[in-house]
Parts: C-alpha cells; structure tokens; sequence
C-alpha cells in the first residue's frame, strides 16, 4: 500500500510551525507569524514540503491548529490547539499527564487521561506570563530572548517586581537596572514570578505527575527550573517543544484517515490548492 | 457609543417577546413618573415585589437598566462617568453603570444624551435588599444618594439560616422568620408613610397566590426542557427570566409562563429542539452571563451544544415541594418569609447526605442528572465578588463528590465589555466541544 502523508500546521501568535509525516516524521519547520505569514500560510507549507521532498498533492489530510487556523484555507480540518498538544505530548511522552503550553501570547494548561484531554485552563487576556511578556523584558533589559534563562541561572539573588502588569513590570525591571541591580537578579526574579502565574493557572486543574512543558516558553531553562523549584519535582520538555502542536495536528490528521478508511466513510478534504489566506 | 449588533436568534416565540415587554416597561416608569406615581429603585429577588405593587409603587429595576446598557454596547460611557467620581472599576458594573447614568442625569437635570430605550427614571424612593449573596445591594443606593440627597433609602435585610453539614437549620427557621416579617413590616411602614396610604393586606394576600402560581407554573415549564432535544435552552432563559424577576405579582407573569408552557409542550410534541442536531447538554451551572455576548450560546448552537437547564435566574422552585404548605399560612408577610426561606434552603437536606457537598453542588447534581448534562459551563465575571468566585470552588467539589464531568469557565463580566475578547472566548469554546467529543469517545 502507497504511503500516506500528513500535514500538521501550527499558526500561533509569534512563530509559525509544520510537521510533516508519513509513518514517522519527515520535515518540521518554523518561522516567526507576521502579518505577511500568516496570509502567506502557504508559503510555509510550501518550504516545509520542499523540506520533506513533497509536494502539496502528496498529502493526504492536513490539519490547521492555532490562533492562526482559520487562516489556513487549504486545511482539511480546523482542530484547538489543546487537543493538539494533548494528541503530540501522548505520543511523545505517555507518562504526562498534565501539560503546560506557554505560547506567545496565552499559557494553556492541559490535562490528559490515557492521550485525551479531558480538561483545560487558559490565562485570562493578560500578557504576563506569556512568551510575549519575556520577549518584551528581554527588549527591556537589552539582552537576546535566547540568552535570558542562561543567564538568571547565575543570579545570587532574586529581585522581586511587584507588578504583573506587561507594561509596568518592564519599567520596573529597567528603573531597578539603573539602580545597580545585576540583569541575571532581575531575570530571576522574573522567571520566578512568571512560574508563581502560570503554577496558579495550572493548579486549578489539579496537577499530576508527570508534568510536560511545551510551546516556546519550554526553551527557556530559568523559566524550566522556577517551574520545577514551584511545583517540587521536575518536569518534562519534549526535544522540540516548539512544534509539540503542529506534531500533534499531524497526528491527528492520520488519525482522521485512518479513522474515515476502518468506516468505509469517505476523507472530506478541502481543495487541493495551497492558497493564500483572503482576509476581505 | 451604540454598536449595532445582529440580534440574538431565539428558539421560542416567547423569548422574542422579551425585548419590547421590557421596553415598554421602561417607558412605563418614565410615564409614571410624568403621572405623578412614585417610583422605586429596586432589585430583583429582593423578595418583597407584591408589597410594591400592593402600595401602588412602581419599580424601576436597576441591574435591568444596566443589563440593557450592556446588552446594547453602550455601558462604557456610563462606567467611565462612574470612575471619573472616583469609583474603583473592580465594583460591581451594574452599580458603577447605574452610578455613572444617575451622576450624569443629575449633572444634567436631564436623560443623557441618547439614553438606552429613553433613560432610567428619577425615582422617588430607594429600596436596598441585604442579602448574603451581594453588597451592593446594600450599598449602590447609599452611594447614588450621596448625588440624589432628597430621595430616601430604605434598607431591608433579608438572611436566611447559613447551610452547617452536622445543624439543620429547621431548629432556628422560626428566629429567622420572625426577622424577616419584622424587615417587611418595617417596609411596609416606610412605604405608608412614603405614599400617604395605608396597605390594602386583602390585596397583598391575592399577589403572594398569583406570585405561588407563577413559581409553580415556570417551574413546571422548565421541566419541560428536559426534552431530548431540548425546546429551550439558556440563551432563551436569559430572556424569559424577565417575567419572575420583574413582573412577580402579576396576572401578566403568570399568563406569559403559561404561553412558554404549551409552546414548548408543541415544540416536544413535534420533536423540534433547539437545534437540529443536539450532540452535547450543557448546564450553565452559574454566572451571570456577559450580556452584550449573549449570541456566544447561538456559538454554543452552532458546534452541536445545547442549554437545557441553568442555575442562574432559576430563583424558585415549586412550593408545593417545599416541605411546608405554603396555602395554610394566611399571613402575607409570613408568607413571603417561608417562601424565601425554604426557597434558599431547599437543598440543604440533600447536601447533608452526601460528605462533602454543599447545597450548590448538589442543586447541579440534580441537574446533571434530571437534564441528562454532558458537560458544566459557569461565568466567572470580574465585578462581582460575592457570587462568582465560588464557583470555582462548587465545581470542584462537584468533580469531588460526584465526579468528573468536563467543565468551562469563561472569564469576562456582567457589564464590562473591555473584560471581553470574541476571538479568545470561542478559542475557549472550541477547545471545550473538542474536550466534550473526547470524553463521548472514552
């Protein structure tokens, strides 16, 4: 029998992510959303089939997750991303049994039964504990996003900023920088306090063990180890926590196959053209 | 300023009809006033309507008036004039928006301009209604009046027996019901000498039978959703609650929940629900909703799920369940006081039975399984610090004592619309219906 392909696409607030797979995975690609990415949704595609050496007609099913999903006219199938953690976290790691995304602009908690979700949390429209909000303090602080959990992990001590507020929690950090306070004291205390948020967020759930944390969030190691040092135990982060999503919407969309080929039921698909996203 | 907004789609003819009784109610007291009848701020479930309309007193509902202010997109401009007398914007928004519209109509010594559906009226009187479940209540009017100095507030506090797991309260019912007649004589007091008039108690008494049998006949009606599919759901509800809550006492009341009655006898016999498709029964296990949003449960409709049954507005249950014959007490006002106490203890018996619940919780255990429930969405709004932060808590217990059962809180707010992102909510609800398939598919 022919090998099928599937296509996972994960539009989020900061970074666009696709997973290709067939019985395994083929390519996984990533680029931050602009506005141009995210009517060019299938341009991105395009590059991640160019990666697995396919092309679009070779897909089977394809699954659009994300703020961004709508956007993505060529998806068969439009599916939350909080099941689409759930579904790559279970195949990845089948011990987890609670996960923890911290995407750009919102932090999700998620709890799973057997690879299922069965319940779920979400930060309220606030930034603050958010990738954006790091983002946002690394500007601050005139240090790279990708230095920042490095870096708080040689603090001595931990600055405490009293507000949780994107915006004034950022002229905090900078007014205290002008004091003579070590940067590292100050990311410290931030990944503490962004750990104490989203411990909070999550505990409404009823956390157990393990623990999984993926999205972005995930690559940073002072926010991995305040986490850790908040619940008492460590957590888990899957190699690529980044397109934990897009892995999961591809997986489902072979389960969709799969599911429609054992009911004799026929796979409703979308057209198979990759078109832009029209938004008027 | 107003944004114009598709109206809510209605299953029931009923519902449909709400908006222009409601608009014609506030046209009502804007000529009353002209008339010369006294006019009364007041709240709902503040238990003493048929002593309003036995004196002749109009009610002016103001957490209505704000619900239309919201409902209409049009609060902002009214909390805005309330946060700029110094009014903290955490404060209950249908205070802070009454506040803003009554500061502003004084400043102006007339309606502001383009007033929801003609203004809220100049009342002649406020009445408060203490309660365990709400302090504005008590003090809304005792702030309006600090604008308002020549119109007199008057206070009625009206408690019942807290819930205790090992005390049953019937030991102490007697102390409150004395309380409570005492508050609602010290009204009608207030209200004689407000008007000039004495109280016609033959009349009272025909009110509190005509309110009995409109309790008796919403009720009967609600049952009625439990249908499979369901003729009703709660956006509906979010209507059809006008009658019970601002129309108590009256032939009106009555006569409307008779009408909602047989239509959705029709709509059951003709297996028509809500929806086609009915795949998921939610109870809307508590919060006031977010009422310029209320199309979110046609969003609800769209992905399959439906509203049988709701905790909020559902302020009565049968008398003739009660453990007490209402009929043999001739007595209004002692009357009105077993009605509202029994009405707030009814599921205290049951929660004393099941280790660790709590009436609330068992009140949605009922719910869940007379309504056969998929699925718990509650509304946590920001404003209100008395009823909604423990919801959380019920819907815990209710997975601990129960179990588990997939849950939704929204998080936004009564009135504030700032509080509110479409894009966020119906990412929320989707993740929801996903979680709800999961669950079906074990």
């Amino acid at each position: 029998m022919k090998e099928q392909y599937f296509a996972g696409m994960d539009i989020g607030s900061r970074m666009t992510k696709v997973v290709i797979m067939g019985e395994a995975v083929l390519s996984s690609h990533v680029v931050s959303t602009g506005p141009e990415q995210r009517k060019l949704a299938n341009k991105v595609m395009e590059e991640a089939l160019a990666k697995a050496k396919l092309s679009f007609d070779d897909l089977t099913y394809v699954v659009a997750t994300g703020y961004g999903r709508i956007n993505v006219p060529f998806a068969d199938k439009q599916i939350t991303e909080i099941t689409c953690h759930a579904r790559g976290i279970g195949h990845l790691l089948p011990s987890v049994k609670t996960v923890i995304d911290i995407g750009g602009q919102d932090t999700k908690g998620i709890k799973l039964k057997d690879g299922r979700p069965v319940d779920f949390v979400m930060n309220d429209k606030c930034a603050a504990g958010t990738g954006r909000f790091l983002e946002l303090m690394a500007e601050g602080l005139g240090v790279e996003l990708e230095d920042i959990g490095k870096i708080s992990l040689t603090a001595r001590h931990r600055t405490v900023l009293s507000s949780t507020c994107t915006v004034f929690a950022e002229q905090e950090a900078v007014t205290e920088l002008s004091k003579g306070v070590p940067v590292e004291d100050l990311l410290a205390g931030l990944h503490e306090a962004i750990a104490a948020r989203i411990y909070s967020l999550v505990a409404r759930l009823k956390i157990e063990k393990d623990i999984a944390v993926t999205g972005g969030g995930a690559k940073n190691i002072g926010l991995i180890k305040a986490l850790e040092e908040k619940f008492g135990y460590p957590v888990v982060v899957p190699p690529e926590p980044l397109v934990t999503g897009a892995l999961g919407a591809a997986l489902l969309a072979g389960d969709a196959a799969r599911e429609a080929a054992g009911s004799g039921s026929p796979l409703a698909r979308s057209e198979r053209r990759l078109n832009e996203a029209r938004f008027f | 300023m107003t944004e114009q907004r598709k109206p809510r789609k209605h299953a029931t003819e009923a519902a449909g009809r709400i908006a222009p009784m409601v608009k014609a109610a506030i046209s009502e007291n804007l000529r009353a006033k002209e008339e010369g009848k006294l006019v009364a701020y007041t709240f709902i479930v503040c238990a003493y309507d048929e002593i309003i309309r036995a004196m002749d007193i109009v009610p002016a509902w103001t957490e209505n008036y704000a619900a239309i202010c919201a409902v209409k997109r049009d609060a902002q401009r009214f909390l805005e004039k309330a946060e700029a007398e110094n009014f903290s914007r955490s404060l209950c928004t249908y205070a802070l928006c009454g506040l803003g519209f009554d500061v502003w109509r004084e400043e102006l010594g007339a309606m502001p301009p383009d007033s929801p559906w003609g203004g809220q009226v100049r009342p002649d009187m406020m009445l408060g209604s203490g309660q365990m479940i709400c302090d504005p209540r008590n003090k809304w009017y005792q702030a309006v009046q600090h604008y308002m100095p020549d119109v007199p507030v008057y206070e009625v506090g009206l408690p019942w027996p807290p819930y205790e797991k090992d005390y049953d309260y019937r030991e102490v019912q007697d102390y409150y019901i004395k309380y409570i007649v005492e508050q609602l004589k010290g009204l009608v007091e207030f209200l004689e000498h407000q008007t000039g008039r004495k109280m016609d108690w033959d009349r009272l008494g025909e009110l509190v039978d005509i309110t009995d049998k409109t309790w008796n006949m919403m009720w009967e009606t609600y049952e009625l959703r439990r249908a499979v599919p369901t003729p009703m759901g709660t956006g509906d509800a979010m209507n059809t609650m006008v009658p019970i809550s601002f129309m108590m006492g009256s032939q009106e009341a009555y006569d409307f929940y008779k009408d909602l009655y047989d239509e959705l006898q029709g709509k059951i016999a003709a297996g028509e629900g809500v929806i086609p498709d009915e795949k998921y029964r939610l109870l809307w296990g508590g919060g006031l909703p977010s009422w310029f949003a209320l199309t979110d449960f046609n969003y609800f409709n769209s992905k399959g799920a439906v509203f049988p049954v709701e905790t909020t507005y559902r302020i009565i249950e049968a008398v003739y369940n009660f453990d007490i014959d209402l009929e043999k007490i001739s007595d209004p006002l002692e009357h009105i006081a077993w009605r509202w106490l029994k009405y707030w203890t009814f599921w205290y018996d049951k929660a004393r039975k099941r280790p660790g619940s709590h009436p609330d919780v068992e009140r949605l255990i009922q719910y869940i399984e007379d309504y056969k429930i998929d699925g718990v969405v509650m509304h946590e709004a920001f404003s209100c610090r008395t009823w909604h932060p423990g919801l959380i808590w019920q819907l815990n217990q209710l997975k601990k004592v129960y179990g588990d059962i997939p849950s939704l809180i929204l998080e936004s707010d009564i009135v504030d619309i700032s509080s509110y992102s479409e894009v966020d909510t119906h990412a929320r609800i989707d993740a929801f219906i996903e979680t709800l398939e999961s669950h079906k598919r074990g």
